[in-house]
Order: C-alpha cells, then sequence, then structure tokens
C-alpha cells in the first residue's frame, strides 16, 4: 500500500557474512553439528543445577501433558457431508455478496437471491455448504448448533454490534466451531492511519472474544458491486483448507440441514382440510453421526417428531472421481441449491418453477437476473386455478429445434463411464424429442432466443418425473437442466432410478433383506430394462400400473411387491388416485397449457404429446388399466407368495432371517387368525396352542439343548477334543511351530566364549518337511507361513521398539486408532442398502426422511430463509424430565438479573424451548435452597422441567426472542449437570407461635399448629424465641388443639414471640413450550412469544400491586422535645463546692434609677491638680519608655557582640580539631605504611 | 412431546422388556398377559420383578389393570443406591440378578442391592403356571429330566468377568453369597454391588481361546456334608477326561447361612486360555417334589452339561449371551464383535412354528420354536441390527459345534443418569 520506494535488500555473494550463512545452511539438515556443539563446548551443556534441572524438565513434561487430549475413536466419515458454512452478521454487512463471491469464486456461477443453503463442491476433497443466517436470534441459535466454520462478517466503518458478541456467546455454549473473522466496508476509510487504528482495534477485540491469533480478513474494497477477486480467492482458499474440530454434541447427534422440502401430504385431504397436519418430506445431507431408521428428531422452531421413513438418495453434488490431477474441471464444480433457484429450477413447497431466463451453455457467465417465468404445477390447485395461474404454455406448436443444438448437452454430459453413458442417452432420446417440442413452444410463447436453455430446463423436469415414478416423490426432484455442473445430478439420477425401482420405503425396514441382497443384483438390471423399456416407450414407471411389468418382473420382483400390497399400503392407492386426476387433468390440458406436473402421470403425459399414439390411448385409458393391472396383480399374489414361501424353506437357511423374520412370516400370521373368522362377523374363540405358548412362555435364559449328545460315547467325546489345551494346537500356536520358528529368529548365535557359530536349522528343511506332510498346494501354504511369520515378526518388532517409551496414552491411542480402522473395515463391502440397516445412515449420505404430522403453518409459512435443521435424538431424549441444571450463571453482560418463576427461553441440545425455572444455591451442607433472584456475580444452580439431555450440554437462555431489543438479550449460561425426576430444592419457612402459660423453663405454646397431629410430627423440634432462647417441642396439648408443651433453656416472657425454622420443598413448575418461530408467518418469524411474566403482564394490562399501607413512605412529623429544668435539691446545693453550685447571678440589666450612682463634679482647683498630675504622669511614662529603648539596644548590641565571640571561638577550635585529626591521621598512616613495610622486611 | 414406546402381548421376555425400556427410555405396554390362562395376570414373582424395578428407578411409572393382564410401564431414571428386595421364592434370585447386571452399570449412584430369597433353584414343572404352559418347549434338560434356571453361582462365576471384558470394573464390582436358600423355602441373600459408568467399552471378542481349567463349586445345605464330596468324585470322573486342572470347591453352609430348605447343587465353570468362560449348574429337586436325586447322578449330569456348553463353545456362554449383546449395543459408536455359539432361545425370536425343518441342529438354533427374541427386542428398542456370520467348523477339527460371530455397530448410548462433577 505505502508507494514509499526503499532500497531493496542486497544478498551479500561473498566475503565472511556470506561464508558464514553458507556453511550454516550446509550444516542445517544433519544433526551432527549439535553434536560436533556438545562435544566442542561441553561446558556450555553441562548440568549446572540439579534443581534448575529438574525444574525445567518438569516444566518440560507439563507442557507435554497439557498438550494431550483424550484420545477419541476417528468416527470421521469417508466421504464428509458438505462442511457447514455459517455466513453471520448484523444487516447490510454484505453477507450475501460475500457467499454470491465466494460461489463465484468455486464454481464461477453467479446466483441471484442466497435463500436456503446452498452447496458447491470448492475441491477435491471438500464440498461446503453456505448459509446466510439472518439477524434473528432464533436463526442465530440454531445455525450455531450446526456450524462448521461461522465467517463472522464485522462492518468495519460502525465497528462490532451486538449481534456479533450475541453469536459468539450462543457459539461459545454449543461447542466453539472455527470462526473466520472478515471486517467489510473498509472502503469508507478516508484516511489511511484511522484505517490502520481501526483494523488493529477491531482485530484485538476479536481475538480477546475468540483466540489469541484468530483469523481476521479484511475486504478492502468493492469493485462493481463485488469483492475484490483476489481477496475473495484467498478467503476461498482458507476456507478450503481449513481443519475443523469435532464438537462433543454434534459427533453424537445425527443432523441434517434441510436443503430441500417437499409437501406429502394427499391433496384431496388438503381440500377437505387445508388446516390438516401435513407429510413432509426433507432432504439433506446427512451429518455429525449415523442415524437410525425410526427415530426421533427435533426440527428447531417447529417441534418433536417421529420420522416416518429415511431413505437414501444418490448424491446430488458428488465429489469427483479418484484422479490425478490438480484442479477440477468445469464440470466438476457443481452447485447445488434447490431451494436458490440455482439452474433454472426452484423447488417451493408444492411446485417446482423453472427459471427460463438462465445462462447458456455457450455463454455460462450470461445471467445477470434471474426471473421465474412459470410456475408449472400446482398440485393442490384445481384445474381452473393452475390454468388460471400458469402464464405460459408449454405446447402451442412452433418451430422445431436443430438436431445440433440438442446434442450439444449430450455431449457435454460425458461424466460416468459406459453404462451410465448408454442410459442417458436411452433416456434422452426420448426427452430430446419432447423437449424438442417442449421448447420450441416455450419459445414462441416467451419469444425468447436461447432455446437450448428452455429445452434443458425442460428435459430436467422430464426426467425427474420420470425418477419419481417410483411413487416416492411426488414432488419430482427435477433438476436444473442446464451448464455441465448439471451433469453429476442426472447420472445420480440413473442409479436413484434404479434403487427406486425397488421401492425402499414400503420395506419394512429390516426386510429379510438377504433375499434382497441376492436379488440386489437382478433387481438392478431389471429396473434398467424396466426403465430402457419405458424410456422406448415413453413410461418409465417403475409403478406397478403397467401390464408389461408385472409380465416382466420375475417372481422376487413379484415377492416384493405382494409383500407391499399385503402391507396394506393405502399410500399407493392415494397415489393411484392422484396419477388418474392429473392425467385428467394433464389430458385436458395439453393444447392449452402444460403445467408439468411432477407426479409421474405428467410424465407420460409428456411422452404423449412428443410421440405415440398408441401410448396416447393407453394413458388416456390408464385408470382402467392401472385398476386390471392392480387386479391381476393380485391375482397372482397367493400364488406367488406361497411359492416364495417355498422357495424360503428349501433356501439355505438363513441366520439373520431367522433372528430379523422376514416380511412374509409377519404377515401370514395375521391371515391365520382371520381365518377363525365366521361369515365375517363372529370370531371363533380358539385358544391358540403355539401362540399362547410363545407368548406367555416361561422368562429363563437358559439354553439347555433339546438333543443333548451322548456324552459316554467316545467320538462325541472326541468331538470337543481340541476346545482344551491338553488338545490339538492350531498350526500357528502349536508349542513346538512356535519353538521352531523362535529358533528361526533366533537361532543363529556366537558362542562368545568357544567363538563357535551356531546356525538355525535352515527354513529350507522345515519346508522340506512340510512338503513331505502336505503334499498338495504347499505352495500356498509355503506363501501364507511366510506371510504369516513376517506379520509377527514386525508386530513383535513393533511391540519391543514401541515398549521403549510406550506411555499409557499411547497405548490409549493405539486401541482407539486399531477401533477406528475396525469401524470403517467392518462394513465396508457390503452394499448400502444392507449396510443402513446395520449401522444406520452414513453421515455424508444424501438422505430423505418423511415426516407425518407436521403442523400445516410448517408449509403454509416456509421461508427458505429461515435454516431447517433435522436434530436427531438420542435414545431417551425424548422424555421431558426436571433437570438440574447446575452452574447457571446471569451473563455478566445481560443488565439485569433472573426472577425465579420468570419463564426463560433456553436452548438447549437442539431445542429452543420456554421454561420456567427455579433458582437455588448449595448450602453447606448440601441443601439445595430456593433462592428469589439469580445472584449478580455468582453461579447458581437453576431446575427447569424439561427435555431428558445428556449431561455436559451446554445452554443458553434469553428472555424473549422477539424482536430487537436494546441490550446484551442473552441472559444466562450453563451446562447440564444433572437429570432427575425428582427436586431437591427447598425453602425456608418459619413458623410462629405465641405462648400462653409459662411456667419455670417450660412453656404452653399456641398458634403454630392446628391439629395435634401435626404437633406429632415436629416432636423434637427445636424452637427458639426473637430473643434467642432455645428449646424443644415436647408434646401436643389437647386443648386447644395445636398447642404443645416446649422447654426452653431459660425462661421466656409472654411478650416472646416463638418460631420455628423449617424447610419446605418446591415442586418445578411443568411447563415445556417449544419456540414454534418456524411456524410464524412469513416476514413474521421473529416475533414469537410464549408465556410473558408477571412483570410484563402487569406492565401490558396496566395492573399494580396494592402496597402494604406501611410501607409506604410518609412525611416525618417530629414533635418538639421539652426539657424539664434541672432541680438541685437545697442539701446537696449546699454541699457541693462553689464551683459546682448552681450560680443565680443573672444578668446585669439596666441599673434602675434610684440605685444609679450621682456623676461627680471636681471643683476648680481639683481640676488643676488632676491636669498636673496627668501631666506629670505622661512626661514619666515617655522618660521610662524611651530609657527602656535604649537598654534593648545596648542589649542587643551585647548579644551580637556575644554571638561574634562565640563564633571566633569555634572557629578556632575546629581549626586546632583539623590539625589535630590531620596529625593523627598522619600518623596512622605512618604507622600502617611502617607496619607493612616491616611486616614485608620481617619477611 | 410423547414419548415413543412399543406394545407387545404375552408375558414372554417380560424382563428383557422392561430392562430395555429402562434403558431406551421408550414405554413399553404389554397386554395379554397369561389372558386365556386359569390364573390370569402377573404372577408374584413378576410382580416382585417390578417392585425391584420400582426401587432401582425414580419417576417410574406402572400401571396394571384389574386383573393383571395388562401393564404399562413407563420407565423413571435410573437411580441406584442401597436397595433391598424380598425375592419371590418362585423364581430364584439369578432372574432378579439378571436384570440387574444389565442395568446396574447405567445408574445414578453406585448399585449396591442385598436380594433375599432362592439363591439356587431348579423349577419342577409341575410347580409354576407358566412353566407347566410350556412343558414340552422350555429349557427342559433331557439329561436328567429337569429344567434349570442359572443361578447365583453361575452368574458369578460368568457375568462378572464378563462385565470386566466390557469396562466395568474395578472395586465395586462384587457378587456375594450372603447365605444359600434352596426351594422351595429360599432364605438365601446375595450382595451384588456394581460401579458406574458413562459409557461402555465396545469389545472383540473373537477368540475363545481353549480351557485351561475347570472349576466348580459343590454346595450342599441341610444335608449331609459327604453330598458335596460324592457330586465332586462324580463330576471329576467325567471331566477329568480332558484336562487335568480341575478343582471342586465343596461349600457346605450351616445354620443361619443354610436358609430354610434343604438341597444340594453343583455349578461348574471352564475358563480358557483367554480368560472366557463357560458354566453349567444343576441342582437337587426341591424339597417334596419330584423324586429325589442321586448327588452321583447330578455330578454326571452337570459336567455333561458343561460339555455340552464346551461343545457349543464361543467367547460367552448361553446364559449370558444376552447380557453381552446388550452391553455391546449400548456401547459407543464402535463395532463390536462376538463369538458366539448357536444362540440361545432367548436370545432369538423365532417366529415360524410351523416350520421346524429350517431348525435342524447344524443351524445352530434350537429346534425349539416360538421364542420371542432378545436381538428382535434390541432392534425394537435401539434400532440395532448384528450382522450375524456362521463359523463353520472343519470336519477334523475337534472344536465342537458352528460358532456364530455377531458384529454391531453401538448404539453410543451414554449414561444418563450419572451426575457430572
Amino acid at each position: 500500500m505505502e508507494a514509499k520506494e526503499q532500497k531493496r535488500h542486497q544478498r551479500k555473494q561473498s566475503g565472511p557474512k556470506a561464508e558464514r550463512k553458507k556453511s550454516r545452511k550446509q550444516r542445517a539438515p544433519g544433526a551432527e553439528p549439535d553434536e560436533d556443539e556438545r562435544r566442542r563446548n561441553p561446558r556450555a551443556f553441562a548440568v549446572q543445577s540439579a534443581v534448575r534441572m529438574a525444574k525445567t524438565f518438569h516444566r518440560a513434561q507439563d507442557l507435554k501433558t497439557k498438550k494431550h487430549h483424550i484420545p477419541l475413536v476417528d468416527r470421521t466419515p469417508l466421504e464428509p457431508p458438505p462442511v457447514v458454512v455459517v455466513v453471520v452478521g448484523p444487516p447490510r454487512v454484505g453477507k450475501s455478496t460475500i457467499i454470491r463471491c465466494l460461489i463465484k469464486n468455486f464454481t464461477r456461477q453467479k446466483l441471484g437471491d442466497i435463500c436456503g443453503p446452498v452447496t458447491i463442491v470448492s475441491g477435491k476433497k471438500r464440498r461446503l455448504t453456505f448459509i446466510e443466517c439472518g439477524n434473528d436470534i432464533n436463526t442465530m441459535i440454531d445455525l450455531a448448533k450446526v456450524a462448521d466454520l461461522v465467517l463472522m462478517l464485522i462492518d468495519a466503518s460502525f465497528g462490532f454490534e451486538m449481534e456479533t458478541f450475541e453469536f459468539l456467546n450462543i457459539l461459545q455454549v454449543h461447542g466453539f466451531p472455527r470462526i473466520m473473522g472478515v471486517l467489510t466496508h473498509l472502503d469508507s476509510f478516508k484516511n489511511n492511519k484511522t484505517l490502520r487504528k481501526t483494523k488493529k482495534r477491531l482485530k484485538h477485540r476479536f481475538w480477546t472474544e475468540v483466540y489469541q491469533g484468530a483469523k481476521l480478513f479484511y475486504l478492502s474494497g468493492m469493485v462493481h458491486g463485488e469483492y475484490q477477486a483476489q481477496e475473495v480467492k484467498n478467503l476461498g482458499r482458507f476456507i478450503s483448507v481449513m481443519k475443523f474440530r469435532p464438537l462433543v454434541w454434534q459427533t453424537s447427534h445425527p443432523y441434517v440441514v434441510a436443503d430441500r422440502m417437499e409437501d406429502l401430504t394427499d391433496p384431496e385431504t388438503l381440500r377437505v382440510d387445508p388446516k390438516c397436519d401435513r407429510t413432509v418430506s426433507l432432504y439433506g445431507y446427512l451429518r455429525g453421526t449415523y442415524l437410525k431408521n425410526k427415530g426421533q428428531v427435533h426440527i428447531p422452531g417447529v417441534g418433536d417428531f417421529a420420522v416416518a421413513d429415511v431413505s437414501f438418495l444418490p448424491d446430488p453434488c458428488p465429489l469427483p472421481e479418484e484422479q490425478k490431477k490438480r484442479a477440477l474441471n468445469q464440470k466438476e464444480r457443481l452447485l447445488y441449491a434447490p431451494m436458490a433457484g440455482v439452474g433454472g429450477v426452484v423447488y417451493d413447497k408444492d411446485a417446482v418453477y423453472i427459471d427460463l431466463v438462465s445462462s447458456h451453455v455457450d455463454q455460462p457467465q450470461m445471467r445477470p437476473t434471474a426471473e421465474l417465468v412459470q410456475s408449472l404445477i400446482g398440485t393442490h390447485a384445481t384445474l381452473d386455478a393452475k390454468l388460471a395461474a400458469s402464464k405460459v404454455s408449454l405446447f402451442s406448436g412452433a418451430a422445431a429445434m436443430t438436431p445440433g443444438e440438442q446434442q450439444a448437452p449430450l455431449e457435454n454430459r460425458v461424466w460416468d463411464p459406459v453404462t451410465q453413458r448408454e442410459r442417458r442417452k436411452a433416456v434422452f432420446s426420448d426427452d430430446e424429442e419432447e423437449g424438442d417440442g417442449d421448447e420450441s413452444y416455450e419459445g414462441d410463447e416467451e419469444g425468447q432466443s436461447e432455446q437450448g436453455d428452455d429445452e434443458e430446463g425442460l428435459q430436467g423436469g422430464d426426467e425427474e418425473e420420470k425418477s419419481s415414478g417410483a411413487r416416492e416423490s411426488k414432488v419430482g426432484e427435477a433438476r436444473r437442466g442446464q451448464d455441465e455442473e448439471e451433469k453429476a445430478p442426472r447420472v445420480k439420477r440413473q442409479r436413484l432410478e434404479r434403487v427406486e425401482a425397488k421401492p425402499p420405503v414400503e420395506m419394512p425396514a429390516f426386510a429379510d433383506s438377504e433375499d434382497d441382497l441376492e436379488m440386489s443384483g437382478d433387481d438392478g438390471e431389471q429396473s434398467e430394462e424396466d426403465e430402457r423399456e419405458g424410456a422406448e416407450g415413453g413410461t418409465a414407471d417403475s409403478g406397478h400400473c403397467s401390464e408389461e411389468e408385472v409380465d416382466d418382473d420375475d417372481e422376487d420382483e413379484a415377492e416384493d411387491d405382494n409383500e407391499e400390497k399385503q402391507d396394506g399400503k393405502e399410500e399407493e392407492d392415494d397415489e393411484e388416485d392422484d396419477d388418474y386426476d392429473d392425467d385428467e387433468d394433464s389430458d385436458m390440458e395439453t393444447e392449452v397449457t402444460a403445467p408439468v406436473n411432477i407426479s409421474k402421470p405428467v410424465k407420460a403425459k409428456v411422452s404423449v404429446l412428443s410421440e405415440e399414439a398408441e401410448e396416447d390411448d393407453g394413458d388416456a385409458g390408464e385408470l382402467g388399466n392401472e385398476s386390471t393391472g392392480a387386479l391381476r396383480w393380485k391375482e397372482g399374489l397367493a400364488q406367488k407368495a406361497s411359492e416364495a414361501f417355498l422357495r424360503q424353506q428349501q433356501a439355505a437357511p438363513n441366520l439373520r432371517k431367522l433372528v430379523y423374520g422376514s416380511v412374509i412370516e409377519e404377515q401370514n400370521s395375521p391371515s391365520d387368525e382371520d381365518a377363525d373368522e365366521i361369515g365375517g362377523l363372529f370370531r371363533v374363540s380358539r385358544p391358540e396352542k403355539s401362540r399362547s405358548r410363545r407368548v406367555d412362555a416361561m422368562d429363563c435364559s437358559r439354553f439347555v439343548p433339546d438333543s443333548p449328545h451322548d456324552w459316554d460315547q467316545e467320538e462325541v467325546l472326541n468331538s470337543i477334543r481340541d476346545c482344551f489345551v491338553t488338545g490339538k494346537w492350531e498350526e500357528s500356536k502349536d508349542a513346538a511351530t512356535l519353538l521352531k520358528e523362535d529358533e528361526e529368529l533366533y537361532g543363529d548365535f556366537e558362542d562368545l566364549e568357544t567363538g563357535e557359530v551356531h546356525h538355525g536349522k535352515p527354513a529350507k528343511e522345515e519346508d522340506s518337511e512340510e512338503e513331505v506332510m502336505v503334499k498338495e498346494d504347499a505352495e500356498e501354504e509355503q506363501k501364507k507361513k511366510r506371510l504369516e511369520k513376517k506379520r509377527r515378526l514386525k508386530e513383535r518388532f513393533d511391540s519391543e521398539y514401541d515398549d521403549g517409551d510406550a506411555t499409557y496414552f499411547d497405548d490409549l491411542k493405539e486401541e482407539m486408532q486399531k477401533q477406528a480402522e475396525l469401524n470403517r473395515a467392518e462394513f465396508e463391502n457390503i452394499d448400502d442398502e444392507a449396510r443402513v440397516q446395520y449401522e444406520g445412515f452414513r453421515p455424508g449420505m444424501y438422505i430423505r426422511m418423511e415426516i407425518p404430522g407436521l403442523p400445516c403453518e410448517f408449509v403454509n409459512n416456509f421461508d427458505p430463509h429461515y435454516p431447517i435443521i433435522l436434530g436427531g435424538l438420542g435414545a431417551s431424549e425424548g422424555n421431558v424430565a426436571v433437570s438440574p441444571l447446575q452452574g447457571l450463571k446471569k451473563h455478566r453482560w445481560h443488565q439485569r438479573i433472573l426472577k425465579t418463576r420468570d419463564p426463560l427461553i433456553l436452548s438447549l441440545g437442539w431445542r429452543r424451548f420456554q421454561s420456567i425455572p427455579l433458582y437455588h444455591i448449595e448450602d453447606h451442607n448440601g441443601r439445595h435452597r430456593l433462592l428469589k433472584y439469580t445472584p449478580q456475580h455468582m453461579h447458581c444452580g437453576a431446575t427447569i422441567w424439561g427435555p431428558i439431555t445428556p449431561q455436559g450440554t451446554g445452554f443458553l437462555a434469553v428472555q424473549s426472542v422477539s424482536g430487537t431489543q436494546a441490550g446484551f438479550r442473552i441472559a444466562a449460561t450453563g451446562v447440564i449437570l444433572d437429570l432427575d425426576k425428582s427436586v431437591t430444592i427447598v425453602k425456608k419457612l418459619k413458623l410462629i407461635g405465641y405462648p400462653y402459660k409459662i411456667f419455670k423453663n417450660t412453656a404452653f405454646i399456641k398458634g403454630m399448629f392446628n391439629t395435634m397431629l401435626e404437633v406429632a410430627k415436629f416432636e423434637g423440634a427445636s424452637v427458639r424465641t426473637v430473643s434467642g432462647i432455645r428449646g424443644q417441642i415436647k408434646k401436643a396439648l389437647r386443648t386447644p388443639s395445636g398447642a404443645y408443651r416446649a422447654t426452653f433453656e431459660d425462661r421466656i416472657l409472654m411478650s416472646d414471640i416463638v418460631l420455628l425454622r423449617s424447610w419446605c420443598p418446591v415442586s418445578v413448575p411443568q411447563l415445556y413450550n417449544p419456540v414454534t418461530s418456524l411456524l410464524q408467518p412469513v416476514g413474521q418469524k421473529d416475533s414469537w412469544s410464549g408465556m410473558r411474566t408477571l412483570g410484563q403482564l402487569k406492565r401490558d394490562l396496566g395492573l399494580r400491586n396494592k402496597p402494604n399501607q406501611d410501607s409506604l413512605y410518609k412525611p416525618v412529623v417530629r414533635t418538639k422535645r421539652h426539657f424539664n429544668p434541672l432541680h438541685i435539691p437545697k442539701q446537696l446545693q449546699k454541699a457541693l463546692p462553689f464551683k459546682s453550685k448552681p450560680k443565680q447571678d443573672q444578668k446585669k440589666g439596666k441599673t434602675p434609677r434610684h440605685l444609679q450612682r450621682p456623676a461627680v463634679i471636681r471643683e476648680p482647683h481639683e481640676r488643676k491638680v488632676a491636669a498636673l498630675l496627668t501631666a506629670l504622669s505622661t512626661v514619666h511614662n515617655y522618660k521610662t519608655k524611651k530609657a527602656k529603648a535604649e537598654q534593648h539596644a545596648k542589649h542587643k548590641e551585647f548579644l551580637k557582640q556575644k554571638e561574634r565571640e562565640e563564633m571566633e571561638k569555634l572557629k578556632r577550635q575546629k581549626e586546632a580539631r583539623k590539625k589535630m585529626y590531620r596529625i593523627m591521621g598522619q600518623k596512622e598512616k605512618k604507622r600502617e605504611r611502617s607496619s607493612l613495610k616491616g611486616s614485608s622486611k620481617d619477611d | 412431546m410423547a414419548s415413543q414406546g412399543l406394545t407387545y402381548e404375552g408375558c414372554n421376555f417380560f424382563r428383557q422388556r422392561l430392562v430395555l425400556s429402562t434403558l431406551s427410555g421408550k414405554w413399553v405396554k404389554i397386554k395379554n398377559i397369561r389372558s386365556k390362562d386359569d390364573s390370569p395376570g402377573l404372577q408374584d414373582f413378576e410382580a416382585s420383578f417390578i417392585r425391584l424395578m420400582d426401587k432401582i428407578t425414580n419417576g417410574t411409572r406402572i400401571e396394571i389393570n384389574q386383573t393383571g393382564t395388562v401393564l404399562y410401564y413407563q420407565p423413571g431414571l435410573l437411580f441406584g443406591g442401597q436397595v433391598e428386595h424380598e425375592c419371590n421364592p418362585q423364581r430364584s434370585i439369578g432372574y432378579y440378578l439378571e436384570a440387574l447386571l444389565m442395568l446396574a452399570p447405567f445408574m445414578k449412584k453406585p448399585l449396591r442391592a442385598v436380594l433375599r430369597g432362592v439363591t439356587n433353584d431348579q423349577k419342577d414343572p409341575s410347580v409354576s403356571p407358566a412353566a407347566s404352559a410350556s412343558e414340552n418347549n422350555s429349557s427342559h434338560c433331557c439329561i436328567c429330566n429337569t429344567i434349570h434356571v442359572h443361578t447365583v453361582d453361575t452368574l458369578k462365576v460368568t457375568s462378572i468377568p464378563l462385565m470386566k471384558s466390557f469396562g466395568i470394573d474395578g472395586e465395586g464390582l462384587e457378587l456375594k453369597i450372603m447365605k444359600r436358600g434352596m426351594p422351595p423355602g429360599g432364605g438365601g441373600e446375595v450382595l451384588f454391588t456394581c460401579p458406574v459408568r458413562r459409557t461402555i467399552r465396545p469389545v472383540q471378542l473373537t477368540d475363545p481361546g481353549k480351557i485351561k481349567r475347570i472349576r466348580g463349586t459343590a454346595y450342599s445345605v441341610r444335608v449331609s456334608p459327604q453330598i458335596a464330596n460324592r457330586i465332586v468324585d462324580s463330576a471329576r470322573s467325567i471331566l477329568n477326561k480332558f484336562i487335568p486342572d480341575i478343582y471342586i470347591y465343596t461349600d457346605h453352609m450351616k445354620g443361619g447361612n443354610a436358609g430354610k430348605s434343604p438341597g444340594f447343587g453343583l455349578a461348574l465353570v471352564a475358563e480358557s486360555t483367554n480368560g472366557m468362560f463357560l458354566s453349567a449348574e444343576l441342582a437337587s429337586n426341591p424339597q417334596g417334589q419330584g423324586s429325589p436325586m442321586l448327588p452321583e447322578d447330578l455330578g454326571c449330569n452337570c459336567a455333561k452339561l458343561l460339555l455340552e456348553e464346551v461343545y457349543r463353545g464361543g467367547c460367552v456362554d448361553s446364559t449370558n449371551q444376552s447380557l453381552a449383546l446388550l452391553y455391546m449395543t449400548l456401547g459407543q459408536q464402535d463395532v463390536s464383535k462376538l463369538l458366539l455359539g448357536p444362540l440361545s432361545p432367548y436370545t432369538i425370536w423365532f417366529l415360524l412354528s410351523s416350520r421346524p425343518n429350517l431348525a435342524d441342529p447344524g443351524l445352530l438354533l434350537s429346534p425349539l420354536p416360538s421364542r420371542r427374541e432378545f436381538l428382535r427386542h434390541i432392534r425394537d428398542f435401539f434400532q440395532i441390527m448384528f450382522k450375524i456370520e456362521v463359523q463353520k467348523q472343519e470336519d477334523e477339527s475337534r472344536r465342537g459345534g458352528d460358532k456364530v460371530l455377531m458384529t454391531c455397530m453401538g448404539a453410543g448410548y451414554a449414561n444418563i443418569s450419572k451426575t457430572l462433577k
């Protein structure tokens, strides 16, 4: 930045400095120089102080052990799910911009509105999911729980905002993911110095919040509304090489950040009751840990739900296949954002929108605006509504596209090996033609030139329908059909079809999948076949409606189908109904508009349009066909079932099936029961022997064989001979072989005394021996043996080598490592269908979860800007219990203290809920005493009625989640320490009684209790009076009831009050009110308000407490104090000394006239005499005064003189002393010198 | 916020259901408990078991209808601590103890349970209605024509070491027989203490090793002490053919420690080089029921039972299969492996009684049909499925019958009751 030119550093090429550097450089790699130094200068490395050495050693060891963490088994999946990058910051700070820039950086694509999670492939081994976090505290809390990396945007021109700190605190509570700060708006600084200072200040503040040295990124300015490419690139690099820490909560719970939502509710039920509960399927990558199929999930902002079904889908945004090259090519830079409308397809809750103004294949960069042109489908709308709503008619007749244009995408779609391509072509040829027509029509309508695009979009839609033909998704999973990115999803979709050919939904989770496994290959092929057929014929419906399919199905398939049918799945029927409706719809619409229906029939429709008339007929009469097809299907059912049954019986016994049963068994048993019905009305109650026996058998774990062996026979005895140490050992463990091996290993030795060299037996001999023993496959044997031997040797070596400095920690680590390897290896080779049943769904899979019973507001008020998180719940985390959250502390930044029984919103585990806490503190004797308020600076416990959550889980509390408030919103934080169903909190209760009769130390007390029984309960309890006299309750009295006799340590007064101090248990208010913020209407999602506090209620209703009159302040009126005069008896007065006697004298008033003395008037003579006398005395006075002054001056002079003399004297004395000291010093010196001299001389 | 639950029918596997329900937190409803029986509803011993569950938990909700044919059980949190329980003499203490073994590591406080009742028991079919209903399909031994309920002695020597291999060890783990009580009177007393763990270690027990020694206890109460010696002699006579390292202790309890009824029995355990234990046990007929037994017969039969157990093999004997599998399930999310002999009917549910041909001996399954099974329950409660692989034995290897290798991924279960300090 600084423009000042500085002189460049010149490296010395020659001279001593260069030499030194050279030598140092040469020395660097080897360890010898150190050795050399040690040898050369041993003293520098010698032990100076044993104590210090011990200290440094301890210090080093401390530091070393500090670095240790408890080793954990590494459970990260091999193909991890995309990293969740949450972009958070105050409004207008540039969150969307930075996401857009990063996406552009990674995928070269521009995105309009960032809506919902956006998943991209950022590198060969990493995918990223960007989520923008709004300013709503609900969103902040939810996303903090799933974030792997947080990009914290800070407006440098403004500084930190409260939201930033709030978010940091939320993160700290829920485990601390990686945080990267990003400073934006740096271009608003005009002054370079202020910029630098601001940067530094913000950085240091950020460090104190996160950790010292946390990365803070600077985005210096905008160019055309985007950040500078180089800076974004750097940021991207940081993100793509970042390592993440495993967070406890995340690694122990499965969770999905849903990136797609579909409403599966039956349209008919919807029509009847628009507010009915919805069945919704949610899609997303599974993260965290393994997810079991029928589990419970919590959707933050909605509530707890049981998952009806989970199935895994092919990855829509897969990592590139393994390859050697460095960078990703354009095709591999995938982008998947179903909610954001990328690739021209937007998934809404009930419709798929295709964006027609999307980028062309040839010019992918040209797409400045995203415009929704057409809503293709409204499943829930009636025909009229649909007609009214649809803006574009797809098939109104237009020019066909040139084949060249169509071919282009085909060629580009080279993504996978041959098979997939083949299939794609098959599907495509059909599609192309459809697309042809469609596209051209559209082009007409819209007057657009970018036909290729349209066509692709449509194709995507079509294809999607095809896949959804497998009844799984009513709302199709159309994928954007554009650009090269599109390739991956397409390829994947093919796989999906294969999977769905045998609908996993209808299979009970643990069906006899051994069979499935066997058949899986067949199925795959078959479905492929079907599909091809479908592609040709235009119906790729792998459902059960088409005839051919039933024919084609081999028995296995049929069996499956049967099972499904028998399950009595109503869904199927529903679907068929749907089909019917849709068909009709589309039939009618063909000419006018084409609302591309998302469910399968539409595809049929489209295909009809594209080509064959026969097919059309078939479609038109599909209802009929369907019904007949279904019937025919049912006909074969019984027979097929029996066949299957037979087959099963004949088949090799399959343990897993025996253990876990098969579907048929379960279905057969009820049918047996049904057989007992007479006329469909009555049931024969026949004690079913086998069943009752089964059901009510004795509960005993002993396993005694039915047909035991006869242990008297020798051969039976021999059959277990080798189970004992006395029996024969395996080759590898046999003592003889082990000895031999040892010989081989350690056989060679040299006897040092004699110098004789002993050689072990050469291995060949042994081999030859073996050859004699085992003729066939000796080679094989040998090889195996050698390998085995090698392995054992290595093991031994390893153990010996490691034992040297193997610590407990190392052992533990090794154990974990082994376990991790085993975990990875155990189920590796099983195919996914079966694997999912053993270990659950792996993290990293793209799954679809079907959740029934969601409130309709979830769908109606769906806003993709708010994240939907499906948090899996552990074993008993669905239950509610009282859980004391100990170690709760009011946040030091929160302005006010918290009050017991004021509702508080807690974020705990996945959940956000309102509950009523009771605060308490532990007394020294372990008693939990209720507190009215949280202490200001101390920890205290809190007990809430809330869901069971594992100990060690952090939580935070806010008082309200609605709107923005002034001040710091996080009221308290803490951690769950204990779970319990009962509470031990007590509060103090003082019972008051009054004595009514008092003997010496005994008193009768009344008014404390009401009955004798109550008193009996408190016999022996200690009481005390207000004045502190202690006593004990002795016995209840008959009258008055509730009175008792008590003894005290002293006599009490009638005016005393007697207290009994007791502790009374408090019950926890049972409020668990989940924060249903996601159900709020769009735009008001942050306005959820739950139960109000008492204070709020009073404020809102304008209520005030009637105060106690006695506690009111009144003006203080003080009466004037009047003191009586002090009266001293006369006797005393007499005895007192005068000083103390009261003085009678009063103030002199005016002397009365009669008491005034008359003025004296002098005679003239007297006057003269007086004047003379005055004159004389004046003269005398003057004289004396003068004399005194003179005297004084003289005396002063004298004093001066005296002082001078004194000075003189002192001076003299000083001189003399000086002289004397000098002489003394000289003498001393002389003496010293002489003594020195003398001694030397003496010597 | 309704928690999940499960509904079952019939009283079979009553303990499993309650134990798994308690561990998983799911409520369980059992209907039609002996509804067609002459004495419908829960039996005394089951009621006693429910009472025990109530004692060790906190906040459990139990609802039983008037006739006792429907039970609703909503589990609370496992509490533990000091528990004393008077076990119903219809079943031995082992019945109750097995459940405690499964639950004990997951309590809030270390369990210290004193159970009183019948320590060693052998059921006569005619006594218990439950047993009479299942006369020909329950654990009816053809060797000695009696029914065995494994007892405290067996659990002591097999379950405790098994628990240790799962990381539940330390000072607190102890099972002690204070007094012996034989049926029908009972009067025995057992002390069981167990420490608390937050998580359980995964195990890889795939190599049972070879049996290196056989130990045993021949006990006798209120009969001649000589009987124990006679049992020992006869048992040794059979086992000596295999291994010389046999030592059978004689345990003759007297006076207050001898319970209320006379009886005798033998418990044998075989220990392998890898620390695995296989056990067998036999007790005499209760007083006044059945024909008196000769101690020699009992010793022989018990030894044969042990050989049978050895034939089945595996790392865990048939009694402890469900315990071991449960611990595997409740482990962390790691792979556990366990080699077992044939799965016992208690461990398996095998529904189709109409398919006896599937249950040939080579199948590793008891031909006794109609057993609801532990693995199924585990699947119901924890959604954990085991990978089951059969390890066939070669013909010339004289190592007993075929084995089953059970593999599973733990549920990631953690003790939620334990207080964090």
